[in-house]
């Protein structure tokens, strides 16, 4: 007769190891700072010391005069992570593909019909590359950034203890060269599609200026109606632009909010209950990463798309 | 008051009262959500896709307002 087993393990171990995840808790919770106003005291190997959060990134070493941050460190570990895995999957192409290549033709495919979709055939095509390149290096760079070697490794420098290697996403410098070159991307090809007509969006001054020829011709009603309508136009555009850079700030924040609030959440949760409690907020770090990459290219994708859509269809 | 306790007061109404927009507005995308889901079963890809887009979006203010509660703590 087959044991009743649930989520894998029989019923005994199953509730041994309950217990032994509650003791822990319930340790943890003593070790911290919780336990600590109680007067319990633990020994030192249990109990952590408050955790510095520093915002800009610190220097770890210079090359050539040129000062090198954990950030940047964590930045180029992604890159020999992201060049590795596609050099590993195309090595030996078949067209039954092998596991490794399965997974990152999965990757690439969906990305490629998320293009698709939004974008167009045509269009769709051109913008692939950016939108996955974006996608790729923000969702490794949070992902990576949760594993152990990040946290522990410590370098002594002259300004002290510093962390090795940081989460890139967390210096604001990365985020907003990622905004930078999305932002001129969309303004590139919306110029390259439409030819300099494409500042008409946001120096409206077309009918201000037929409405001005109507009043010279001296039809004087319409002529006034087009005036105030050509006005309206003209200041509708200046918004549009100050929105266009806007884009800018707030795709940066938005990527470095979400992960710096992250980082400092585990950093203080860490803290408060050293033991079991923080893999719970992994998830949740796990999920926001995703959520992130996701909605940066995928904004960025809107944007492209909106910049070089014709507008034929709006004039009658 | 001394400016201590301004700082400290400015901090914790910044972080609370922002949120409420943040909140009220993930709450009524969800509820949308969860309305066209139940209406149409089939199209839950593209509903789940464009209500995690909307989420984004949203959540994006708050973190404005937290972004501002951690310059008031460790710039000012």
């Amino acid at each position: 007769m087959k044991s009743k087993r649930l989520l894998g393990c029989s019923f005994p171990v199953l509730i041994i190891l309950t217990f032994i995840i509650f003791g822990l808790i319930i340790l943890g919770l003593l070790a911290g700072p919780i336990g600590k106003s109680f007067g319990v005291s633990l020994p030192s190997w249990m109990t952590l010391h408050e955790p510095e959060i520093k915002l800009p990134a610190e220097v770890v070493f210079h090359i050539f005069g040129f000062p090198v941050t954990n950030t940047l460190l964590g930045t180029w570990l992604t890159i020999v992570v992201l060049v590795l895995l596609c050099w590993g999957a195309t090595r030996k192409c078949k067209l039954i593909p092998g596991k490794l290549q399965n997974v990152i033709e999965y990757i690439l495919e969906y990305l490629y019909n998320f293009c698709k979709n939004v974008a167009g055939e045509k269009y769709g095509r051109m913008f692939f590359p950016l939108v996955a390149t974006i996608f790729l290096m923000v969702i490794t760079n949070a992902w990576l950034s949760l594993l152990p070697i990040f946290g522990p490794i410590m370098v002594h420098t002259h300004e002290g203890e510093v962390h090795l290697l940081r989460g890139a996403n967390t210096d604001i410098n990365m985020p907003l060269a990622m905004a930078l070159v999305s932002f001129f991307t969309v303004e590139i090809f919306g110029l390259k599609t439409h030819g300099i007509k494409y500042l008409s969006k946001f120096i409206n001054v077309g009918p201000l200026y037929t409405s001005l020829k109507q009043i010279s011709r001296g039809k004087i009603k319409s002529g006034f109606s087009g005036l105030i309508t050509g006005f309206i136009n003209l200041f509708v555009g200046a918004i549009e632009a100050i929105s266009e850079f806007a884009r800018i700030i707030s795709l940066t924040l938005r990527l470095f909010g979400n992960m710096t609030a992250g980082e400092i959440l585990l950093l203080i949760i860490t803290f408060l209950v050293p033991f079991i409690v923080v893999d719970v907020f992994y998830v949740l770090e796990l999920l926001i990463g995703f959520v992130q990459a996701f909605i940066f290219s995928g904004l960025t994708l809107v944007f492209l798309t909106m910049a070089v859509v014709s507008h034929d269809s709006e004039h009658n | 008051m001394t400016p201590e306790t301004l700082k400290m007061l400015a901090i914790g109404l910044a972080a609370g009262l922002g949120m409420l927009g943040p909140g009220i507005g993930i709450g009524l995308i969800g509820y949308s959500a969860m309305q066209a889901l139940g209406r149409n079963p089939e199209a839950r890809g593209s509903i789940l896709t464009n209500m995690m887009i909307a989420i984004g979006l949203a959540e994006a203010l708050g973190i404005y307002v937290l972004i501002v509660a951690i310059l008031l703590v460790f710039v000012v």
